[in-house]
């Protein structure tokens, strides 16, 4: 505070400081004594607080303004508070009101309009045009500019599902080319074409089956009678299956431990120790022996030895040479036989060929392996005899078409078949006893 | 002996497969957003052949895609808005946590939708493609639209389903296409005959629902979002091809107006639209007016041989057609309330007859039970209050019968109370050979125009046949039917013997002429026999390989023949026993 007051002070003393108040020099504001006062009294505040300066500085502003406005402005403003009734005209408006008896000239320029005649000529113009029926060009441009859809942030928005949607004829219409390909493909408007490969099916199974003769509501005796059989083939093939796992886990019964087999167990070990030691010892030593012996130590080979290996090599070689050349001179006698043999090999890549293809057909109908579970066929739908209703009223339908066109779906591959996933808890649930139990139990 | 060491499974089938999560990693989406976008595009897992060889050297089993349709996969604009999808879940989930409702409402409104317009038209590049895929449309969008609306899925997908079924049966009955009914205890299978293409679909019962839990919804959920925007598309375009209004509009001059006065018992203003439409009573308005339609005409073109004959037969199937589609015609029908009403009005309306039932049933009726002019009231009751004199009361499966058989049959076996006829599978076709029920043999026999008066004789004659087929030999088979001739011929021959012999022993024969007979040429006969003479000469002709091949054919169908006449003869025991039961039952 003091150090800004001190600055105040010499800016002041500056001899080309001007202050806002010409009477007063700079000397007298800076040499006289003011009396001391506690400041931190807001009483005192008001009583010693010098604010001349800042009140004529705001006087001189408002001074200011008005001379702006008008000159008739400047003395009536000076202060002096407003007595008598509000009700009275402001002096400042009555000043301001026109006193003259001669009426304004009229503005001409109000009721001239610059370039009236060619204005109106064009109007004219226009309106026999449009009597003849022309469009004006700016308005053909204007009808011509391609309508911007304001609707169309709404279909978009559209949700798919939406039960009110409109369906339009899609393999009728051309689509529009908006522009160069090669544009489009760049700014990736025009859409990847779709390989053919994949339109073809992945299976060879119709998309409904229909349900053999035996299912009917009200069904033929021996259409229902074979639907029976196969569906007890089918419980007979589980069956089966299931027996088989049972006999394999099954243990002898002979096994089980009793009382006499869990004490000699108990007691082995304790009994007859000394015996059984010796009787093991005894072949360890034999095993060593043997060890010792496999080492053999292979003789190194004479010269002689050598020479004799070489020449009995070369001789077979040649033997087998002579051999091969008789036998190719001896096919030329026959040819008959293998002819026949050739036939023969191609009769049968023939044959083979033909069962694969068969056996490719019916893999094409097979429902395949295309993840972690094979495929499991829907249990049979069918119903018993004294299940059967006697009309349509009574019917109880078997099975449901949901599963139906699950299962169907998963036959022909389009989805891998899945199990529905395990929940796993992966903390512990804590068992707390509430405060207001535990007081009753 | 030298370059550099080859690489495992740098090449080859390793490298045109890819494994299903590196598939997502590669597209960068959730397990469940890629299975969605591979069902919208149609891109299936594949089955390799060496599965060792892609699985690089390990035989765990996995889910594999083609690389290369991944790699198409990635050019999908849909991927994009499945990852928008994702930070939309993630900001509603934040508005949600911290309660901030309007921000909740607001990231609402800008909820990333996609549609699959452009996945149909590149799917489906002409409309018969698209036709000739609908039947899995059809199944699942009328198994969507008997869900409950409880949400096990979405209430709009339920919806739109409803309505995408009301218009597929509309479009049918307006193109009378229905050819096969069939009731099965799983539900209920409809075949119909669209621009050539056979389209089968199966429609559930009513509230028979007891939903699996082993059925993945979302999967089924995905299916059905890409399947009505495929029926849509389809409907769309079989309307246009018979002059429909799509979507469609009643028909406000049809003489079978639905009265107006209770619509507001069954619903709001904004759904009674789509009930009457469902209810299946009135006709459908047309941009063209129906009176200036013309009969397609069979194009008639000079053939020869055997073209002629196949022409033939084409010109009566037709003909056949024509008639199975004017079936009901002229029949007025009452539904009594315990009859399953929407299978049968849309049976009955898709072979012309007219259909009401009670107000209080469904919307839409257009005629009370007291209208007299009624001739088939169907019923499946024990018994009724009042009948009224001028009409049948039947079981409904005489409808579904006749619409298979092609022809109205006698309503006497299915009279209230009576116990029903099998009904038979349609979709069964017998081979030559194969065992046919007897009630089948009886519906053909009425097909054929015979009078079911003297069926059961023409059955045992027909059984007869085939025993016979069965000793002779095959070529013998054909000309059985007319025996006497044979006779005659053979009582000539004996004729001339004897005068042979007579003159051999050197008589004089007591020669007179007696008045010649005219022989009557049977053409169709002789036919026969030119035939069967080139067959059995044919075969003769054949090769050793070929013969033994024949012979084996042979065979099959005999023991074929065989079993059947064994089941036919197990039946007939069995119908004689019953049949016994019943008059001890009567006694």
């Amino acid at each position: 505070m003091a150090a800004a007051r001190r600055l105040k002070r010499v800016a002041i003393s500056q001899p080309g400081f001007l202050t806002l108040n010409p009477k007063v020099t700079p000397t007298d504001l800076v040499s006289s004594r003011r009396k001391r006062v506690n400041k931190n009294k807001k009483k005192n505040w008001n009583k010693y607080s010098d604010v001349q300066d800042v009140e004529e500085f705001l006087e001189d502003l408002v001074n200011l303004k008005f001379c702006f406005l008008c000159e008739e402005a400047a003395e009536p403003v000076k202060g002096k508070k407003r007595k008598g009734k509000s009700s009275r005209p402001l002096r400042i408006d009555l000043i301001l009101q026109h006193d003259s008896l001669v009426a304004p000239p009229k503005d001409v320029l109000a009721y001239q309009k610059p370039n009236a005649k060619k204005l109106r000529r064009t109007a004219e113009r226009a309106e026999k045009l449009a009597a003849k029926g022309v469009v004006p060009r700016s308005k053909k441009r204007l009808l011509n500019r391609t309508v911007v859809d304001r609707t169309s942030k709404k279909t978009e928005t559209e949700a798919n599902n939406n039960p009110e949607r409109d369906f339009y004829d899609i393999w009728g219409q051309e689509t529009k080319d908006l522009g160069e390909p090669w544009y489009l493909q760049q700014t990736r408007k025009k859409l990847v074409k779709r390989p053919e490969k994949l339109n073809e099916k992945p299976s060879v199974l119709p998309a409904v089956e229909v349900i053999a003769p035996g299912g009917s509501y009200n069904p033929d005796f021996f259409s229902h009678q074979e639907l029976l059989r196969e569906a007890h083939e089918v419980e007979l093939k589980k069956k089966k299956v299931e027996d088989k796992l049972e006999r394999q886990l099954a243990y002898n019964k002979a096994d089980t431990a009793t009382e006499e087999t869990i004490l000699r167990e108990q007691v082995e070990g304790l009994v007859e120790e000394s015996e059984e030691e010796e009787e093991k010892d005894a072949p360890k030593e034999d095993g060593e022996e043997v060890a010792v012996g496999a080492i053999a130590v292979a003789d190194k080979k004479t010269e002689r030895q050598r020479k004799r290996e070489k020449a009995e090599k070369i001789k077979e070689q040649q033997r087998l040479t002579e051999r091969r050349q008789t036998e190719q001179q001896q096919q030329l006698f026959q040819l008959r036989s293998i002819k026949t043999s050739i036939k023969q090999q191609e009769e049968t890549t023939q044959i083979r060929q033909k069962r694969r293809k068969a056996k490719e057909e019916a893999q094409k109908a097979q429902p395949r392996r295309l993840g972690k579970l094979k495929f499991q066929p829907q249990d049979m739908e069918v119903q018993l005899s004294d299940e059967l209703a006697g009309s349509l009223r009574q019917l109880k339908p078997e099975g449901s078409v949901l599963m139906d066109r699950f299962k169907s779906l998963q036959k022909r591959n389009l989805i891998e078949p899945r199990e529905r996933a395990k929940f796993k808890r992966r903390l512990k649930v804590k068992y707390v006893e509430k405060r207001a139990f535990k007081e009753i139990s | 002996m030298g370059g550099l060491q080859k690489k495992k499974f740098e090449r080859g089938s390793a490298t045109n497969y890819i494994t299903r999560n590196r598939a997502r990693k590669k597209l960068q989406l959730s397990l469940p957003d890629f299975r969605r976008l591979c069902i919208l595009k149609g891109i299936y897992p594949h089955e390799p052949k060496h599965k060792k060889k892609v699985n690089k050297g390990s035989t765990a089993p996995r889910t594999f895609y083609l690389l290369k349709d991944i790699r198409f996969l990635l050019h999908e604009p849909i991927v994009g808005k499945f990852r928008e999808y994702k930070i939309f879940v993630r900001k509603l989930k934040k508005a949600y946590g911290k309660t901030e409702w309007s921000a909740v409402e607001r990231v609402r409104e800008n909820k990333p939708t996609y549609k699959l317009d452009h996945i149909i038209k590149e799917r489906y590049p002409t409309f018969i493609d698209a036709l000739r895929d609908i039947d899995d449309a059809l199944c699942m969008c009328f198994l969507f639209s008997t869900f409950a609306r409880t949400g096990k899925c979405h209430v709009q997908t339920i919806q739109l389903c409803r309505r995408l079924t009301v218009e597929w049966m509309n479009y049918v009955i307006a193109s009378r296409s229905l050819r096969k009914v069939f009731l099965s205890i799983k539900g209920i299978y409809y075949q119909a005959e669209v621009m050539g293409q056979l389209i089968t679909w199966v429609v559930p019962y009513q509230f028979s629902h007891d939903h699996p839990v082993d059925v993945d919804y979302r999967v089924m959920a995905t299916f059905t979002e890409l399947y009505t925007t495929l029926l849509g598309f389809v409907s769309f375009r079989l309307y246009s091809s018979l002059n429909l209004v799509y979507p469609p509009k009643l028909d406000s001059n049809g003489e079978s107006e639905p009265k107006e006065e209770s619509e507001d018992d069954y619903a709001m203003n904004s759904e009674s639209y789509l009930e009457k439409l469902s209810a299946l009573s009135a006709s459908l308005a047309r941009v063209v007016s129906s009176a200036d339609e013309e009969e397609a005409q069979l194009d008639q073109f000079p053939s020869e041989g055997e073209d002629m004959e196949k022409m033939e037969a084409r010109e009566k199937e037709l003909k056949q057609q024509e008639a199975q589609k004017k079936l009901f015609e002229g029949l007025k029908f009452y539904l009594n309330r315990e009859v399953p009403r929407e299978s049968l009005a849309f049976v009955i309306r898709c072979f012309g007859g007219q259909v009401s039932w009670d107000k209080s049933v469904c919307i839409g009726s257009t005629y009370d039970v007291t209208d007299e002019t009624i001739t088939h009231q169907i019923i499946d009751r024990p018994s009724v209050g009042k009948q009224y004199i001028n009409r049948y009361y039947i079981q409904p499966q005489w409808l579904y019968d006749c619409v298979n058989a092609k022809i109205l049959l006698p309503v006497e076996d299915y009279f209230l109370g009576v116990t029903l006829p099998p009904h038979l599978s349609p979709f069964v076709e017998e081979k030559e050979g194969d065992y046919v029920p007897p009630e089948k043999l009886k519906m053909m026999a009425l097909q054929r125009g015979e009078k079911p008066g003297n069926e059961q004789e023409e059955d045992e004659e027909e059984e007869e046949e085939e025993g016979e087929q069965e000793e002779e030999e095959e070529q013998e088979e054909d000309d059985n039917g007319d025996e006497e001739d044979d006779e005659e011929e053979v009582a000539e021959e004996k004729n001339l013997k004897k005068m042979e012999e007579q003159r051999s022993q050197g008589k004089s024969l007591h020669v007179k002429v007696t008045p010649g007979k005219l022989k009557v040429e049977n053409k169709a006969r002789l036919e026969q026999e030119e035939k069967a003479e080139e067959k059995r000469l044919a075969i003769m002709m054949m090769k050793k390989k070929e013969k033994y091949l024949y012979d084996k054919i042979m065979f099959g169908k005999k023991r074929k023949v065989r079993e059947a006449n064994k089941l036919a003869a197990k039946r007939k025991t069995h119908d004689d026993a019953e049949k016994a039961k019943k008059k001890k039952a009567r006694k």
